[in-house]
């Protein structure tokens, strides 16, 4: 009995051992709390930071929109008729009096078009690319095909 | 001195104990009182997003060839934020000079005090990227100055602030303005394609929820912009028939002036031109252009009577119905009595034996009214209500009126109707129902409907409107015919509405005005109407003068107006010469 005892004492840490096992341990737990709390503190200010800038693009497309709009509006009035009329005349042109045309026949000219400002939704359609077959056919379909199976259909059968 | 510690640590132990039962006593508070909940989830929401209204720009406006008659430009609105004004006589000073503000007004404003119902106010709508840039310049140039002052008193724009959005232009200006309709500051259209297709020009307007936590921001729902139009105008004609109608308007000293161009065939509106019109960037000087009720278009939102143009559509029931045909003659005895009263002549004159053709070559009155009781009064209307009088022609242009066609069972309709009505008296229609029931004439007998929007893009594709037949008011044969009978006309008179290589059809008419006392004598309604070439019709012209003061006669007045716009159309259309095209084709 008094063997085991003292093997006991003899394998029993000593108090300064299990304080610093205690301190390792809080250490540890302090080390992975500040690692998560590291990681979460990184992935929020990413994504903060992604979420701020997708408000500044979002204020910048709804700037470049404007931008657009008054380009669009600058070139039309620059384009505008009455702009372009008094252009033509500083250049030295006169507006075309019915007596001065001059008509000629202009082999496949089929006359000005209307506005087309944007595709037609059945144009799409006929303009989609056209998938090969093997694509789009089932597996077993393209199977029977690359292997020459013939499938045959039973006769009728008649009384 | 060992007392001392302990009380410390007594005072923090208690602390410690009642703090958290306080926190679970307001917790089970808060949770009891469905009012507080509420109120805090607001204050909450309150800080941690805001709703935005997202106004989608509205939808361009395009001529047949795309050019731009309707676009949009960033204004600014000027605003004050309350809280943070440091001087308001900066602000105010600052905002007379630039905005031209009244200065005490300003002032008012940028002196309220901030609270909860008062924390923004708006000074200026509609403010230029000019006078804004000057104003960012007054602000960069006051924090340079004076922004490191600790100074109450120091001048400060601080609080001043500009929000942009986009506003209505037209960089056509005064141009097709009667047709476009304007927008105003709200954003409504007023008037023409712009009030008519208002819903799908300026889109659909949404409120969203917008997170103001960055780590929450949400991909935003996409806000489909206003559908574009492109208009069956041509933008050069357009200017073209309106230069044509101002000078005839100043040479025969009208009142007022319109020319309506459609395409017969496609009943497409490729000009109309009327007056007054308006630079509609400055749509606020409406009030001093349309005074006395005068109609915005009167293309199509004045109906007037409109004497011997409406004689074709006379001839042409009657002819169709077989009640005459053009060999009939008629002997023209100067007057003619119908329903008690008497119908004379232009001239008061008589013309005697006279088959179909010198009936509308000359325009006689007597004769047009015999004609209608040879129709009979039930054909007669029946032939007027499918040539669209006395109903909306259906156009997208808003303020259309249907003019008034009186009928037999109306309280105001007597026998004597049938004969004046023959000849276009007491029977009222707008220039556009006029030439769109004789472009019938024009197109084989087919009435097309008459429409302005060509296409609409929207989504990304672009729609073409379909043209669509209205009505068959006459046979095909029968409106050749008419055709044939009037170009004839023109040529037999040599008229001043012919033009050298083309052969057109056409009719003139000269009527008087109704007034409460009758009749007037001494001003006229003066019209053409004409189409070409004959063989096969490109246009229609309808030229409506009212009150010209040169010569009341639509024959001396409107008839070169038509020729006129005749002469630019061929050009601007490209239409060769009868010859060159006859040529053309047999090659």
């Amino acid at each position: 009995m008094n063997q085991i005892d003292n093997i006991t004492q003899a394998y029993s840490q000593a108090p300064w051992r299990k304080q610093l096992q205690f301190i390792g341990l809080f250490s540890l737990f302090l080390v992975f709390i500040a690692l998560v709390a590291g990681i979460y503190l990184n992935v929020s200010a990413r994504t903060a930071k992604v979420g701020r800038d997708i408000q500044y693009m979002k204020k910048q497309i709804e700037t470049l929109d404007r931008e657009i709009e008054d380009k669009q509006s600058q070139l039309a009035y620059l384009l505008s008729d009455r702009e372009m009329g008094k252009r033509a005349q500083s250049l030295g042109y006169e507006p075309l009096g019915m007596n001065e045309a001059k008509f000629l026949p202009v082999p496949g000219h089929l006359g000005r078009k209307p506005a087309v400002l944007a595709p037609y939704l059945h144009n799409d359609l006929i303009g989609a690319p056209i998938i090969p077959k093997e694509y789009t056919e089932p597996l077993f379909d393209w199977l029977k095909k690359q292997s020459g199976w013939i499938s045959f259909t039973l006769p009728e059968i008649t009384p | 001195m060992m007392r001392e510690p302990l009380w410390r640590y007594n005072l923090i132990k208690s602390l410690l104990f009642v703090l958290p039962i306080l926190i679970v006593l307001q917790m089970v508070r808060i949770k009891v009182n469905p009012r507080q909940v509420e109120k805090i989830i607001s204050e909450g929401k309150t800080y941690s997003g805001e709703y935005q209204t997202v106004t989608p720009a509205r939808g361009q406006i395009y001529d047949r060839w795309g050019h731009q008659l309707a676009g949009n430009k960033t204004v600014y609105e000027v605003g004050i934020e309350l809280r943070r004004v440091r001087n308001p006589e900066t602000i105010a000073q600052t905002l007379n000079l630039v905005l031209d503000i009244d200065y005490v007004e300003a002032l008012g404003v940028a002196s309220l005090e901030p609270s909860e119902t008062a924390v923004y106010r708006v000074v200026a709508s509609n403010v230029t990227q000019e006078k804004v840039d000057q104003l960012g310049l007054l602000i960069q140039q006051m924090n340079e100055l004076y922004g490191s002052r600790r100074d109450k008193n120091a001048p400060s724009l601080n609080g001043l602030l500009f929000k942009p959005h986009l506003q209505r232009t037209y960089p056509e200006k005064e141009l097709a303005s009667n047709i476009l309709g304007f927008v105003n500051r709200e954003g409504l259209g007023f008037y023409g394609v712009e009030e008519k297709y208002n819903d799908l020009l300026a889109g659909d307007e949404s409120t969203i929820w917008v997170s103001l936590d960055p780590s929450r921001v949400q991909e935003l729902p996409e806000i489909p912009e206003g559908a574009s139009l492109v208009l069956t105008i041509d933008r050069a004609i357009q200017r073209s028939m309106e230069n044509v109608i101002d000078s005839a308007i100043k040479e025969s000293g009208s009142e007022s002036g319109t020319i309506v161009v459609i395409d017969p065939k496609t009943g497409e509106l490729i000009a109309m031109a009327t007056t007054p019109r308006l630079n509609i960037n400055e749509y606020w000087k409406y009030g001093q252009i349309f005074t006395d009720e005068t109609p915005y278009n009167k293309g199509v939102s004045q109906a007037y009577e409109t004497g011997s143009v409406y004689k074709v559509f006379t001839m042409a029931s009657a002819l169709d119905n077989g009640a005459v045909t053009p060999e009939t003659t008629f002997l023209d005895t100067g007057v003619f009595e119908i329903g008690g009263t008497r119908i004379y002549n232009w001239n008061m004159g008589a013309w005697g034996p006279q088959n179909m053709q010198g009936c509308l070559q000359h325009s006689l009155n007597v004769c047009l009214a015999w004609v209608a009781k040879q129709l009979g009064p039930k054909d007669f209307y029946a032939y007027m209500q499918a040539f669209g009088i006395g109903h909306l022609t259906g156009i997208d242009l808003a303020g259309e009126v249907p003019g008034r066609l009186k009928i037999p069972g109306d309280e105001d309709w007597y026998d004597a109707d049938l004969g004046t009505n023959a000849f276009g008296q007491g029977v009222s229609a707008t220039p556009l129902q006029m030439a769109a029931g004789i472009a019938a004439l024009a197109n084989d007998g087919k009435m097309m409907a008459p429409h302005i929007v060509r296409s609409v893009v929207n989504d990304g594709y672009q729609h073409d409107i379909e043209k669509r037949i209205v009505g068959m008011p006459i046979k095909a044969e029968t409106a050749v015919l008419m055709t044939k009978m009037l170009a004839r006309s023109l040529e037999t008179e040599s008229s001043d509405a012919l033009v050298t290589g083309y052969r057109l059809a056409g009719k003139t008419g000269t009527a008087e005005i109704p007034t409460p006392f009758g009749y007037t004598t001494n001003e006229t309604n003066a019209s053409f109407v004409g189409w070409g070439p004959i063989d096969d019709p490109q246009f229609l012209v309808y030229v409506w003068l009212e009150r010209p003061q040169s010569s009341p006669w639509g024959s001396v007045v409107a008839a070169p107006v038509f020729r006129e716009a005749v002469e630019e159309l061929v050009v601007l259309m490209d239409l060769p010469p009868d010859d060159i095209r006859s040529d053309l084709y047999s090659d």
